[in-house]
């Protein structure tokens, strides 16, 4: 029983390390709360979605996702973050959070208010091992999390560009005096994150079998609590935070049940870090 | 010269008003009876909202064809309540005040159906709940009418299916965390310990959960004859599936709350097959008003109907059914429902009304091939009665 909860722990906590992701990249450079990160998660959903009842292709389906996801963070950075850099902090913050309202309405005005299937048959059933169930769902978002973020780690870890980018969130100031391309990074960080985030859409909705406008909803807030805990800018910090919440989220429910709504524990763990220790787990004390 | 003209143009127009009011005096004549309607057409439950608003705009065009009531024709006021109390409650005052109705139809759920119960009883404007379950609902008073089963007897019913048509010795219970819910786990709890049956485990999960798999692994540890389950269609649907790729083999009973064609089986696809409901819609009824009522519904709207549909359908039929007996004015309306007997409803023959609390059996359905179909009824006076 206990393994069985690991894994459905396991695959919560990947979901929840895809979608912080692209939140964590972007303030890591830009130091902006992207709430509108959510809204493009959602999209990710609803492209993939469409794209499959149009394509009948699973892989064509999610590549399409990543790429509008893609193209979607690139002109939310060109139109609305740019021309607000120079504002104070709380401005794009609050143009982010409208951006997401008004995306969360255009979908349900679009697609409809009620919960669309994303009836994705992966060819086999599952697999079955010491008592324990891996669905085919579960199995593909292990899979296809482990990719991708193995894919961001060797971006940052072992490319040039990832060298940049770690500087950049160190010191963005620095960095630009070294010669580091500002925007090059910038333009990165939103289209490998909406890429992330189209992504984990996709996997929810098929694991799910559910997409809604308010899907987003949710996630908005959650990945916030996720990347602070993580510390902000942290890759890292991120998924080991995702992880966290993962597994203490089902092992509350399973082991407990519903004390609290699972979601109140990753507000808490915010609250507690925030208290503790406000550069989060990884984050770096910047004095 | 001036003054002669203005006088012979003052006389002018005096004519002309009185020859348009003349004129417009018979439309004002034209009466319509002015019905409510609220329902959540927009919101998580929007797919409800809009089965309800079909059903009962079905049931007014059906009525309104056949010549009205008494020869006035239905003139249906709806709104959205958007799934909210407080906007439930800004309607009610609308209804009241501005729209002048002589009775409401509430296609809402038992959350925002239960904050305006008083408020239309202090109105005395009666109000027909077409399938909120809350018992608080009918104790507002008497011009609160109950058209599908109080949750307690529905909860009973389950406990009674569970025992007597599955057979089961030992249950989980995996209720939701609402009104809805909690009615309906108490009164099965109830039931159930009465028939000797072994409750394993008693879970609640809020509305809007996705993630069930902790607690289903906890259940399937257990193995209980039958799992017990009180959520909507978006909960219904995803416990079933995540239950099927658990592999769990206990049988799944759940209630009205997932009898929704297009939400529920959308999502749970062939998880759902062998499922059973508690619910008060027969499909397989051979009754004309049945048989009729779903092939125009499918033909109007294209999907089939559900129980919300069918209990929405009744409640503006018996509603209409008691103005036609008492006329138009809500005191005698609220008389000519309260004295309705042997009412051929789609969701069953409606023996009567007991303090706004309906008496029919409570219909037990299975899912075969993806759709519902008879599975048994639960007719046990001491079940199906309304308390007092």
């Amino acid at each position: 029983m206990l393994l069985q909860q690991l894994i459905n722990a396991l695959v919560v906590g990947s979901v929840y390390a895809l979608i912080a992701m692209g939140l964590t990249m972007v303030y890591g450079v830009l130091r902006i709360l992207h709430i509108a990160h959510a809204a493009i998660y959602a999209l990710g959903a609803y492209a993939g979605l469409f794209s499959f009842l149009f394509f009948h292709n699973f892989l064509i389906a999610f590549l399409i996702a990543m790429v509008i996801c893609a193209l979607a963070g690139i002109l939310m950075q060109q139109f609305i973050y740019l021309p607000l850099l120079e504002s104070p902090r709380i401005v794009p913050l609050i143009a982010s959070i409208g951006l997401f309202t008004f995306m969360e309405d255009l979908y349900r005005l679009v697609a409809g208010p009620y919960i669309l299937p994303f009836p994705v048959n992966l060819g086999f059933s599952g697999i079955h091992f010491f008592g324990v169930t891996l669905t085919s769902h579960q199995l593909l978002i292990l899979v296809v999390t482990f990719i991708l973020l193995g894919f961001v780690w060797l971006i940052i870890a072992r490319t040039r560009i990832g060298l940049a980018w770690k500087a950049t969130a160190q010191d963005v100031e620095t960095a630009i005096s070294f010669g580091v391309n500002i925007n090059k990074i910038i333009a990165l960080n939103f289209t490998l994150g909406s890429a992330l985030a189209a992504a984990a859409g996709v996997l929810i909705g098929i694991y799910y079998n559910s997409v809604y406008p308010a899907m987003g909803s949710v996630p908005a807030y959650k990945m916030l609590a996720i990347v602070v805990l993580g510390g902000l800018g942290s890759v890292t910090g991120t998924v080991v935070a995702a992880l966290i919440i993962g597994f203490a989220e089902t092992l509350m429910v399973g082991y407990i049940g519903f004390i609290l709504p699972r979601d109140a524990i990753a507000f808490i763990a915010l609250i507690l870090i925030l208290m503790f220790r406000p550069e989060g787990l990884f984050g770096r004390v910047n004095r | 010269m001036l003054r002669a003209s203005f006088k012979s143009l003052g006389v002018l127009l005096g004519v002309l008003i009185l020859v348009m009011g003349t004129l417009c005096v018979p439309s004002f004549a034209q009466e319509t009876i002015k019905i409510g309607f609220f329902a959540p057409i927009t919101g998580p439950v929007a797919a409800d909202g809009a089965s309800s608003k079909q059903s009962v705009e079905l049931a007014v065009k059906e009525i309104n064809d056949r010549g009205g009531i008494a020869g006035k024709k239905i003139e249906l006021i709806l709104y959205d309540d958007r799934f909210d109390p407080k906007e439930a409650v800004s309607i009610a005052q609308k209804l009241i005040g501005l729209d002048k109705v002589v009775a409401v139809v509430s296609g809402s759920y038992s959350g925002p159906t239960r904050a305006v119960a008083p408020i239309y009883q202090e109105a005395k404007i009666p109000m027909v709940a077409a399938y909120a379950v809350h018992p608080d609902i009918t104790k507002a008073g008497d011009y609160i009418f109950r058209q599908s089963f109080i949750g307690l007897v529905q909860g009973a019913a389950g406990g009674e299916a569970a025992a007597k048509l599955l057979g089961a010795k030992t249950v989980s219970i995996l209720t939701m965390d609402n009104d809805f819910g909690r009615t309906l786990a108490s009164s099965f709890r109830n039931q159930v310990e009465k028939r000797g049956v072994k409750i394993l485990s008693t879970d609640t999960f809020p509305m809007g959960e996705k993630e069930f798999s902790p607690l289903l692994t906890k259940i399937k540890g257990l193995n209980p004859d039958v799992i017990y389950n009180t959520g909507y269609p978006s909960e219904g649907s995803l416990i079933v599936k995540q239950a099927k790729a658990l592999g769990i083999k206990s049988k799944i009973l759940a209630t009205e709350g997932i009898d929704s064609t297009i939400q529920f089986f959308g999502i749970a696809g062939d998880a759902a097959e062998g499922v059973v409901i508690t619910t008060n819609l027969n499909r397989d009824d051979k009754r004309p008003v049945v048989q009729n009522f779903i092939k125009n519904y499918k033909t109007r709207y294209g999907p089939a109907p559900d129980m919300v549909g069918a209990s929405s359908y009744d409640a503006l039929r018996v509603l209409a059914n008691a103005i036609q007996i008492g006329g138009t004015k809500p005191d005698a309306i609220r008389e000519a429902l309260a004295k309705t007997k042997d009412f051929d409803g789609v969701t069953g023959i409606i023996k009567g009304y007991t303090k706004g609390e309906v008496l029919k059996p409570v219909q037990v359905q299975i899912v075969r091939g993806g759709e519902f179909h008879y599975f048994g009824e639960i007719t046990d006076p001491e079940i199906i009665t309304p308390p007092r």
